[in-house]
């Protein structure tokens, strides 16, 4: 399957003694938008970071091809840093051409108004929109954002999303989103896996998920349909 | 008053002998959280190194510049030993700077002995009024501001200095973003081996160097440090200089045999009052 | 039982050492102990309640000074052992109330710059002796009975260290114990379950400079006199060391470290003293062993030797278990 960019399988991660993640198997092809729901504690972050090089797997495969950037959960910016420098470290892996950020600002024109004030006293919203355009400064053919919406106003994460769909649109960009918030998630995304306790335990299209009995009712307040 | 200019002087020299040392203890922990107890060593490392070359002839500055470089190498391996080793905590870390400067004592006195070693620095002194100031004081504070200036260019404009800035800041954002942290920290410590280095080089001529250590170069240093509590560098900077005013200040006018003690209580209150503000969740997650 | 026996075995080993030694050797039988009574404190400081202490030999000092000067001063020799333990647990409990605000590393020099300020302010008081030090301390006698000779001094220096590592071994198993472990650990986790973190810290603090504070009474007493440069940090490094390759947090480690790394440095000063060694070989080559030593505990064996045998030992039953037929 030439055009998957991610493919995890059966990966096993421990830490220590407790097992995370118990034989995951889950891919990402070029240009989706695919999504990993569930609640906390299930191994969602534990795969991201297996995914991001910072957590070694126990066993399993994991292959990527492709670049894959990862936007950390609680946005993780440099917070004595300003939003220029920020978003300049997100090129580190591109070696010393390739920090220029003017493509950036053309994508998230939000954050020329602040490029030179320092992270740490910006919004949750555009510390998430810095995480992101410093992700987007690897060129990635894969983005992981995980966790968007957290502690973040609706209004927000609706210009997020916003971004993040002219980007899968224009750039096919693909996108592998972890979210607590299953309405979010299914509305944004064609697929999607839910993480329970370290195991997948439902897969498929957003809205059959969506649609599942399990689902609606653990995740989506019952019965009621994504937008 | 010309008095006064005079100690000024002399205290501004002798406060960035301070400041480079202590400036030296932030930069490797803001980088790897790790407070590094062998900063001494590097100070004292390079003054018997340049001594040592002096004596063979080497001319002036080839022969100090070499010893700083010595003494970053110095710095390297140091941090080699205590961060390299993947697991190793700060405490850990801390434990083994400690051991590995008086390591560095052992092999001061084994390469050059127990002895007091100086060598001359710039000669001549200036006459102001009637007092006069030795011209290496001089030499000190006009290499030390260049250096601070480099420095605060080097974080603010550099990528690599970011990258540093970076690793101080937040470190799984750097790990995020491929920033090696390990590669950071080592950089960190070369540099301040360095900066402990040029310390020594430039005091040396005025204070002799024993393998005892310079005992009040190093605790003024750890105390402008502390100053600046260990990250701010800024502070390091203005604190080093306000100790070596207030040293030679106090030695001049009332008569110094208590400096020492006094920069130690100073230090003290300062700690306790900077952790009183503190909570102690805050102290955990550091 | 095995644990009574051994214990057992190896008291009745070492208190039959003093007298088959050499009269040479009793010195160094004696400063191990003593070293290994400051050590005994120490690794309940830092092993339970997790603070670094590199100024431990300055409550030493203090101990020893107590005694020396309330002796020379004409006061009963057993009134000043016996005052040096509480003196210096008293400073200690005075300083500690501001000093143990601090954490981590900012505590670890706070220790350090105390003993600086101790070691000069003894150098320049008159009333200490100054830099030449305190001179011709008596001989500890007790109930009338003169301490003589150096065995004497080893037989009171056994039943110091008998009786620091009961105490110990008391503390450590009650519930207060317990609750020290639990500051060792995470002290939000300790305080949220009620632990008054404060008091506890304060309270191992004073102990381990009690037990300090005696082993410098008994010091003042064996060699008969006290100077500032007895007491160096160097001094408090060795303590360091000795507690972190005996094993922290254990009630044997202390003494073993010490054990070890006495025999070690005593042996390497033999070395040292050999005709063609300079002067300072001895010092530098036991100085380059306590780093080297330390580092290589902190890199590779970060819990101590006796934790490191007893996990061997374990192994060890446990293979030797699964090949035994059931």
């Amino acid at each position: 399957m030439a055009d998957q960019l991610i493919v995890v399988d059966d990966l096993v991660v421990r830490y220590g003694t407790a097992t995370a993640l118990d034989g995951v198997s889950l891919t990402v092809g070029a240009g989706e938008l695919v999504t990993l729901i569930g609640p906390n504690g299930a191994g969602k972050s534990t795969l991201v970071n297996t995914l991001s090089g910072i957590v070694a797997p126990a066993a399993g495969t994991i292959t990527v091809r492709g670049r894959l950037a990862h936007v950390p959960e609680g946005r993780e910016v440099f917070p004595d840093l300003t939003v220029d420098d920020n978003l300049r470290l997100g090129g580190w892996r591109n070696g010393r051409r390739g920090r220029d950020t003017s493509r950036i600002y053309e994508i998230l024109p939000g954050l020329v108004r602040v490029r030179k004030q320092r992270a740490g006293l910006l919004s949750g919203g555009q510390q998430q929109m810095v995480a992101v355009g410093r992700a987007l400064m690897a060129r990635p053919d894969v983005l992981m954002i995980d966790e968007l919406s957290l502690g973040l106003a609706p209004i927000v994460v609706t210009e997020l999303v916003a971004h993040l769909r002219e980007l899968n649109a224009e750039h096919g960009l693909a996108v592998l989103l972890i979210e607590q918030n299953a309405r979010l998630a299914l509305g944004l995304c064609s697929r999607a896996y839910v993480l329970e306790a370290g195991r997948v335990v439902l897969e498929g299209p957003a809205d059959e998920v969506a649609a599942s009995p399990r689902v609606a009712a653990a995740y989506l307040g019952g019965g009621v349909s994504a937008p | 008053m010309t008095d006064l200019v005079a100690y000024v002087l002399t205290g501004l020299g002798i406060g960035a002998g301070f400041a480079l040392v202590g400036s030296g203890i932030v930069m490797i922990y803001r980088v790897t959280r790790v407070v590094n107890f062998a900063q001494g060593a590097f100070a004292v490392l390079a003054a018997m190194t340049a001594s040592t070359l002096l004596a063979a002839n080497l001319p002036h500055g080839v022969a100090e510049i070499l010893a700083v470089a010595v003494a970053a190498g110095t710095g390297l391996l140091v941090g080699a030993v205590a961060i390299g080793k993947p697991g190793t905590t700060p405490g850990a870390s801390l434990i083994i700077t400690l051991g590995l400067g008086v390591f560095a004592y052992a092999v001061e006195v084994l390469v050059w002995g127990d002895q007091p070693r100086s060598f001359p620095g710039v000669p001549g002194a200036i006459d102001i009024g009637d007092s006069r100031v030795p011209a290496h004081y001089l030499l000190i504070i006009g290499v030390t501001v260049p250096v601070f200036v480099a420095l605060a260019v080097f974080f603010a404009r550099t990528d690599l200095g970011k990258a540093l800035s970076a690793c101080a800041s937040n470190r799984y954002a750097a790990r995020v973003v491929g920033i090696s942290v390990t590669r950071m920290g080592l950089l960190s410590f070369a540099f301040g081996g360095a900066l402990g280095g040029l310390a020594g080089v430039l005091v040396t001529p005025v204070q002799q160097v024993t393998f005892d250590t310079d005992v009040t170069l190093i605790v003024n240093g750890f105390a402008a440090a502390i100053l600046g509590g260990l990250t701010r560098p800024a502070v390091t900077l203005a604190g080093g200089l306000l100790l070596g005013v207030g040293q030679t200040m106090i030695a001049g006018y009332i008569g110094g045999a208590y400096q020492t003690e006094v920069t130690l209580l100073l230090m003290l209150s300062v700690m306790i009052v900077q952790a009183a503000r503190r909570s102690t969740l805050q102290e955990e997650s550091a | 039982m095995r644990r009574a026996a051994l214990i057992g075995g190896v008291a009745v080993v070492t208190l039959v050492i003093p007298l088959i030694l050499p009269a040479g050797q009793l010195a160094t039988y004696v400063l191990l102990g003593l070293a290994a009574i400051v050590t005994v404190g120490l690794s309940l400081l830092m092993g339970y309640a997790g603070q670094v202490s590199l100024g431990q030999a300055s409550l030493y000092a203090i101990g020893g000074y107590t005694a020396g000067l309330m002796s020379v001063h004409g006061l009963p020799s057993l009134l000043g052992l016996l005052a040096a333990p509480v003196v210096a647990a008293a400073i200690a409990a005075l300083v500690g109330v501001s000093l143990l605000r601090l954490r981590g590393h900012y505590l670890a020099f706070a220790t350090l710059a105390l003993q600086l300020i101790l070691l000069s302010v003894l150098s320049q008081g008159d009333w200490a002796g100054g830099a030449i030090g305190l001179q011709g301390i008596p001989r500890l006698s007790v109930a009338g009975v003169e301490l003589a000779d150096d065995l004497s001094y080893a037989y009171l220096t056994w039943a110091a260290l008998a009786l620091t590592l009961l105490v110990s071994y008391n503390v450590i198993h009650s519930r207060a114990g317990r609750g020290l472990r639990a500051l060792a650990t995470s002290e939000t986790a300790a305080a949220a379950s009620g632990v008054p973190v404060g008091r506890y810290r304060l309270a191992v603090f004073a102990l381990s400079a009690a037990f300090a504070g005696l082993a410098g009474g008994v010091y003042a007493f064996f060699v008969g006199y006290l100077a500032p440069g007895s007491f160096p940090v160097l001094l408090s490094i060795e303590y360091v060391v000795m507690a972190v390759v005996g094993g922290l947090g254990t009630i044997s480690g202390p003494v073993v470290g010490a054990t070890a790394i006495v025999l070690l440095v005593r042996a390497l000063t033999e070395f040292g003293t050999q005709p063609g060694m300079p002067s300072y070989a001895p010092s530098v080559l036991s100085y380059a062993v306590y780093a080297l030593l330390l580092v290589l505990a902190m890199l590779f064996l970060p819990r101590g030797l006796v934790p490191a045998a007893r996990e061997a030992a374990r192994e060890l039953a446990e293979r030797r278990g699964r090949k035994a037929p059931t």
